[in-house]
């Protein structure tokens, strides 16, 4: 080596070009922040200003273009508004329903499917993810269709004598809710087997080995070394379909309309009647948005709590 | 670095030229009139007929006709007028008479008033009120919606009834002949949507009653007797079984087409699906619109229709001047209207024509365009105000638990209650 000894290895490399150095740190930085602020600023401008701007539209009320400060009047309104209130409740029964629903059946076909012995592996796992590539009008107009009156479900169902008379799937205020419920699990359970099979793929082997020689059961495997070692996903996965279900919109504009009644109709859904069916008062339609915002919020501040994950 | 700087200076020179460019369109002088419509079948071919029409008067006018589905025409104009912007619009745009109100309420300076263009004295009276706002005429009244009753007459036959026991009927004696019906043949009466309540809309609007009291703003549900009738009909038909549920509008056509049902209360822009089925030649006819029992109501009603609106943007003179000379004035297009699409419109000088007078086989011989063009001018005016579809909904929920059993003047004080809360 042919440093000089009265010199340190740090000094070697500042001392001969501390200028250049300097302007590189510089350049750094600044290319690092252009690269950052070009991203911030389309963030800023296509998410927070947006968003700011619903807050404070949120605040005021009026038909079309008339509109005015009304303080707090929306929220009250919200909060006594029976429509809002069952279209909570419409989105709530579903999230309720369908969400563990979801997350139990993706997990017992990701389970399933990552069975080493498995023949046709691949076909099944493409089969089941394949309805999530579908458009989200295209098929709840076949659902639609599928769930008729004088639809081949009910052809069905009449055919193998389960039931006496069709049953109404779109037009009784209980079916229409199972129809709804049935469609997004059918659309959205293939997307959650995809992230739980992947998980699987990372859980060790020799872990299954040490409990099968230690005597568990397949059930004991499943319930103590399966569900704690995809805890982080299921949670994931729950909170983006709470998410997704909260703002559950197309299937059910689509499928039932919100009807019969409101028995069907989701927030967001009144979202869209506020703005558009009825005469239009943007004002009170961001309210009923910054609700869901709201509810969002809660939702997965419990579920975190619920998961326990401190991190 | 420099490259980067370079690429940045660039994006936000396009930026900016993309929204410097709108400027320039500010032509007041174009010969260019847009048109938004929906329905391929009877609006936009309307149109088109207009359009060759007026080729005669002024040829320099280029019109372009744009097929839009309705709820993205209503979601467009909501977008863009809203945010004040007229770039994108059409110069003439086609609104429904229930939401005419609604729309020249919250933008008021967006539309442009036809007044010169046209005779309002020559229109039908009750395309008046939803298509004029503050003694303004801002809508040229287009086809008219005109109510009937579509009967199958070999079912009625069958149940030895026929089409002549229901003229100047009530609907009391129609559900008597629908329950005959369905002994007789099994078929049920009427297909229903239970979200869409068209049907009570027609048997309210026969007595001249409406959701909203005169103004057009105030809900009139606790102490509307004739809605309450209509209610308590509506009920008395479920409750006989008489009522297929369909979810959309595929399935209703498909109901009808298919012979499930033996009556068809509608409005005549409903005929050119009914006559999709070829085979029911000559065993439909068309009857008066039953009128509410126990009160004053007229054999008269209206469903939709709907009138064509003039945006206040360059052109505007023009488009209503084209408007005026078509629809709103003598000359070969009305007669082209009944004859090629089978429409009823609402200029009450075109009623006379000959077309009106055209057998039509398929309704065993009936004269129906005429029939129509006589009950449109019977139809009681109302102002549909600015709340149809709000109360529609309200409305829609509430009879579930009217037929449910609960008490019709707990469902429908509670009804007034939310629509007041609702509409405001």
């Amino acid at each position: 080596m042919n440093i000089p000894k009265n010199l340190g290895p740090e000094e070697v490399a500042i001392k001969p070009a501390p200028r250049p150095a300097r302007s590189l740190r510089l350049k750094n930085t600044l290319v690092g922040w252009s690269f950052v602020c070009i991203a911030s600023l389309l963030i800023g401008i296509f998410y927070f200003y947006p968003m700011v701007q619903a807050l404070i539209l949120s605040f005021q009320s009026g038909t079309g273009v008339h509109l005015s400060f009304v303080g707090f009047e929306n929220y009250v309104r919200l909060f006594q508004d029976p429509v809002f209130l069952t279209t909570v409740k419409n989105t709530v029964i579903y999230l309720i329903i369908q969400v563990p629903v979801m997350i139990l059946l993706a997990l017992f076909l990701s389970v399933v499917l990552n069975n080493k012995t498995l023949k046709w592996k691949g076909f099944f796992r493409t089969a089941i993810f394949l309805p999530c590539v579908t458009s989200l009008v295209a098929y709840s107009v076949v659902f639609k269709y599928l769930f008729a009156p004088d639809g081949i479900v009910n052809m069905m169902l009449l055919k193998i004598n389960l039931v006496a008379e069709p049953i109404q799937w779109l037009t009784d205020p209980f079916w229409a809710k199972i129809t709804i419920i049935l469609a997004i699990t059918w659309r959205w359970t293939g997307y959650n087997m995809i992230f739980y099979l992947s998980a699987l793929q990372n859980v060790d082997r020799s872990i299954y080995e040490a409990a099968k020689i230690d005597g568990a059961s397949a059930v004991q495997q499943f319930f103590k070394i399966t569900i704690p070692m995809l805890k982080p996903i299921i949670l994931f996965t729950s909170i983006t379909s709470t998410i997704g279900t909260l703002q559950l919109f197309d299937e059910v504009m689509n499928i039932t309309a919100g009807g019969p009644g409101n028995a069907t109709m989701t927030i967001s859904q009144y979202i869209y009647n506020l703005s558009f069916k009825y005469t239009p008062d943007f004002g009170y339609a961001a309210t009923v948005s910054y609700g869901i915002v709201f509810l969002i919020v809660i939702f997965s501040i419990i579920q975190f709590k619920a998961a326990g994950d401190k991190k | 670095m420099k490259k980067f700087l370079v690429l940045l200076f660039i994006s936000m020179l396009v930026l900016s030229a993309c929204s410097s460019g709108s400027n320039s369109e500010a032509d007041a002088d174009t010969n260019d009139i847009k048109v938004w419509a929906w329905d391929p079948n009877f609006n936009v071919k309307a149109m088109e007929l207009a359009k060759e029409a007026y080729k005669e008067e002024n040829s320099e006018l280029n019109i372009e006709i744009i097929e839009n589905a309705q709820d993205d025409i209503i979601q467009k104009l909501n977008t863009s007028l809203s945010s004040g912007t007229t770039k994108g619009m059409p110069n003439i745009v086609l609104i429904e008479d229930y939401r005419a109100q609604s729309f020249l309420r919250s933008y008021p300076d967006m539309f442009y008033a036809v007044d010169d263009a046209i005779n309002t004295e020559e229109f039908a009276k009750y395309k008046i009120p939803p298509t004029s706002f503050e003694g303004k005429q801002y809508g040229v009244p287009f086809d008219s919606g005109v109510a009937g009753l579509y009967v199958r007459t070999d079912y009625l036959e069958e149940a030895g009834y026929s089409s002549e026991d229901l003229q100047n009927a009530d609907w009391e004696q129609v559900i008597e002949i629908g329950k005959a019906v369905k002994e007789a043949t099994g078929k049920q009466m009427i297909t229903q949507d239970p979200k869409d309540l068209g049907l009570l809309r027609m048997m309210i609007q026969t007595s001249g009653a409406w959701y909203l009291e005169e103004d057009g703003v105030t809900p009139n549900i606790a102490n509307n007797e004739a809605l309450k009738e209509a209610f308590r009909l509506y009920k008395e038909m479920i409750d006989a079984d008489l009522v297929k549920p369909h979810a959309d509008w595929s399935q209703f056509i498909a109901s009808i087409n298919n012979g499930d049902i033996s009556m068809v209360p509608s409005g005549n822009w409903i005929t050119p699906s009914i006559k999709a089925e070829a085979s029911q030649s000559g065993k439909w006819a068309v009857a008066p619109f039953p009128k509410l029992p126990g009160m004053e109501s007229v054999n008269a009603s209206n469903l939709g229709g709907s009138s064509w609106y003039v945006l206040n943007i360059p052109g505007k003179e023009k488009a209503a001047e084209f408007l005026g000379k078509t629809f709103g004035a003598e000359g070969k297009f009305h007669q082209q209207f009944v004859e090629e699409i089978g429409g009823v419109g609402t200029y009450q000088p075109a009623l006379e024509g000959d077309a009106y007078q055209a057998e039509d086989e398929f309704f065993g011989g009936q004269k129906i365009l005429s029939d129509f063009a006589s009950w449109t001018e019977e139809i009681p005016q109302v102002n549909y105000g600015l709340h149809t579809y709000v109360i529609e909904d309200i409305l829609a929920n509430e009879i579930q638990k009217y037929l449910d059993g609960e008490n019709l003047d707990t469902v429908m004080d509670n009804a007034q209650s939310l629509a007041e809360q609702q509409a405001k």
